[in-house]
């Protein structure tokens, strides 16, 4: 039996500056066979361990296509995140996971998917964008709205120009800068860009909650059913696997019932997820 | 776990020959008075045993497989390209441990943990500890005034859980078996016990009825209706009353057979070189216990950690293990800062 708290070793192979304080961290198992043996669906999140300083859950950013490696893309905002980067390519950290629930990528067959992502909340979705543009064909029409503080601060810049030919993207930008032409405003002003139907599409999000919450409620205006649009949310999971009781919200556990919820399963919760 | 129905008496004299075989075959746990404090302790001689307390110790017998603070793994760091672990869980799995004198409501909050720590997922450390230890339960001979069980159905007596069940009822413990390894207790040891008549047995029910007799000055009724009920107040103002009362000390949560969250953390020794990752009992009632990276915190208001802990209790695990969290052991209701009585909440939510 495997001692469930305990991580496997990983070797940082490449770090890669996002912005200013988020980097994405490819990561590869150092015992080759689980390396082969870790599978995972976009929006499940992993455990991170920096020796010393703890561990801290993070949303896998890379799509699972990818099977050599995995990557995590980090805002630096706590003690964990500070201490990984301080670290090198090179370097061992511990991984234990994936764990979580994941999006129900199945639902989303047939249907337009509109993508809402909101500062580093574009990890998980990069995720999911990307595994969706490898089964291209399967997926209706692909809307990105992405909303970050400054210029500076949108994440998967070059990636996000390559989905470009595939995802009608929108961004905005809360302050803008000299080199800004585009939108000013926080994510919501986006929908007056978008044409949606929100018969046959599903709306899926990531972000602060503040933001998940003007969105939910934007997109009910829309006319979105509440059991099409899904949000991934962010607690502090810290053991994982239902035990350590941080990540609970009212009657559901963030992290083996979710991240990803329905805004109609999280209504049920009695307290207030977003 | 097979009920068999035999039953078997022991002497108080000869259980203090049981205890002192065990002792040297295991470590053994039991309620012990240390200061006037009832705390469940390793004993090295039967004499610390007190078998006959009011109520339960201070602390419930979780500490003994799930402590307040215990180390997951150690780890070296050879170089900062390699890491060395080292597992616990080896040295734990040696021990073999005999825990006498719980009593039936800490019996049912240990089968409730079972349901957290020993699902699809199980946690190695807990599981391994309960296989290790064998439960002998007491029925409950002397609750006190904080006792409800009668209201959560968890006590005075006991159908399983245990290996060994013993009713004090004067002279001798009339003993039950719960488990093959109680049966395996009695049959190594043969030359103590003797068996049962069937008086024993009346003894052993008027004893119970006796228990019982005193536990029904608490009134509380209802739990059938408290989900239902729960679910329709969780915005009702009743609640105000207990987010100004309570000091979110944290001390109902430790003293909970069935809290369970934890903090897990990084020690590192001063070479920094070695570590070792340490869980540590939490507490939904502070307010740091929903706090992510960046600062947010998710239940700011007192108020809502109140209700989180009674919600835990009487209605979140419904939905998830099908049954209330509570055991009605009354810890929650004696070691309150702010005088709180759980039972009081309780009534209010029930309308009564």
């Amino acid at each position: 039996m495997k001692n469930v708290y305990i991580p496997d070793i990983v070797t940082i192979s490449e770090i890669r500056e996002e912005t200013p304080d988020i980097k994405t961290f490819k990561l590869i198992f150092k015992d080759k066979e689980v390396q082969r043996n870790f599978n995972y669906k976009p929006g499940q999140f992993i455990e991170l361990s920096v020796f010393g300083y703890g561990e801290a859950p993070f949303s896998i950013s890379s799509s699972p296509n990818q099977q050599n490696f995995f990557e995590i893309t980090v805002k630096r905002v706590g003690d964990v995140t500070n201490a990984l980067f301080k670290l090198n390519e090179g370097n061992a950290v511990g991984v234990r996971g994936p764990f979580g629930n994941g999006f129900p990528t199945h639902k989303f067959e047939d249907k337009n998917i509109l993508f809402i992502g909101g500062g580093i909340g574009l990890a998980p979705l990069r995720s999911l964008i990307n595994f969706v543009l490898s089964n291209r064909e399967k997926y209706g029409e692909l809307t990105l709205m992405y909303g970050a503080r400054t210029p500076k601060d949108i994440v998967f810049k070059k990636e996000i120009e390559t989905w470009k030919k595939h995802v009608d993207v929108h961004l905005t930008v809360d302050v803008g800068d000299e080199t800004w032409k585009g939108t000013v405003g926080v994510v919501t002003v986006l929908f007056k860009e978008i044409e949606v139907d929100p018969k046959n599409t599903v709306a899926v999000m990531c972000g602060p909650p503040i933001m998940m919450h003007f969105v939910t409620k934007e997109l009910l205006k829309l006319g979105f059913p509440e059991d099409q649009i899904f949000l991934s949310l962010e607690r502090l999971m810290k053991c994982g696997i239902g035990i350590c009781g941080h990540c609970n919200i009212g009657r559901k556990y963030v992290c083996k019932h979710g991240p990803v919820f329905t805004y109609k399963e999280t209504k049920d919760f009695l307290e207030t997820a977003i | 776990m097979q009920k068999m129905e035999k039953y078997m008496v022991l002497s108080k004299k000869k259980l203090g020959v049981l205890v002192e075989r065990f002792l040297k075959e295991f470590q053994v746990y039991g309620p012990t008075e240390k200061n006037g404090i009832i705390a469940f302790e390793k004993i090295s001689d039967w004499s610390e045993l007190r078998l006959d307390v009011a109520g339960v110790p201070l602390l419930p017998p979780k500490k003994i497989f799930f402590p307040p603070e215990e180390v997951l793994f150690t780890f070296k760091i050879r170089n900062n390209n390699d890491v060395e672990i080292g597992d616990p869980l080896d040295k734990i799995k040696e021990e073999k441990r005999v825990l006498i004198g719980i009593r039936p409501c800490d019996v049912h909050g240990l089968t409730l943990l079972d349901k957290v720590f020993i699902s699809e997922i199980v946690d190695p450390y807990y599981v391994t500890r309960r296989k290790n230890t064998i439960i002998i339960c007491i029925t409950c001979n002397n609750p006190t005034e904080y006792c409800f069980c009668n209201f959560t159905k968890s006590g005075p007596s006991i159908k399983e859980g245990f290996d060994l069940l013993l009713t004090d009822i004067g002279q001798f413990f009339l003993v039950e078996i719960g488990s093959e390894k109680g049966k395996d207790i009695i049959n190594s040891n043969s030359d103590l016990f003797q068996e049962a008549t069937e008086n024993d047995l009346i003894k052993r029910d008027q004893k119970i009825r006796e228990v019982e007799e005193k536990l029904s000055r608490n009134q509380l009724t209802g739990a059938n209706e408290l989900y239902q009920k729960l679910i329709r107040v969780f915005n009702d103002e009743l609640w105000n009353e207990y987010g100004r009362k309570c000091v979110a000390c944290g001390k109902c949560n430790f003293a909970c057979p069935t809290c369970h969250c934890f903090d897990v953390y990084d020690v590192m020794e001063l070479t920094l070189k070695e570590g070792k990752r340490v869980r540590k009992w939490d507490a939904c009632h502070f307010l740091s216990f929903t706090r992510v990276a960046g600062g947010e915190i998710f239940r700011k208001e007192r108020i809502s950690r109140v209700k989180q802990r009674i919600y835990d209790k009487y209605c979140y695990p419904v939905d998830e293990f099908g049954s209330i969290f509570c055991v009605g052991c009354g810890r929650c209701i004696h070691v309150c800062t702010a005088g709180i009585d759980i039972r009081e909440i309780l009534k209010k939510v029930l309308g009564m």
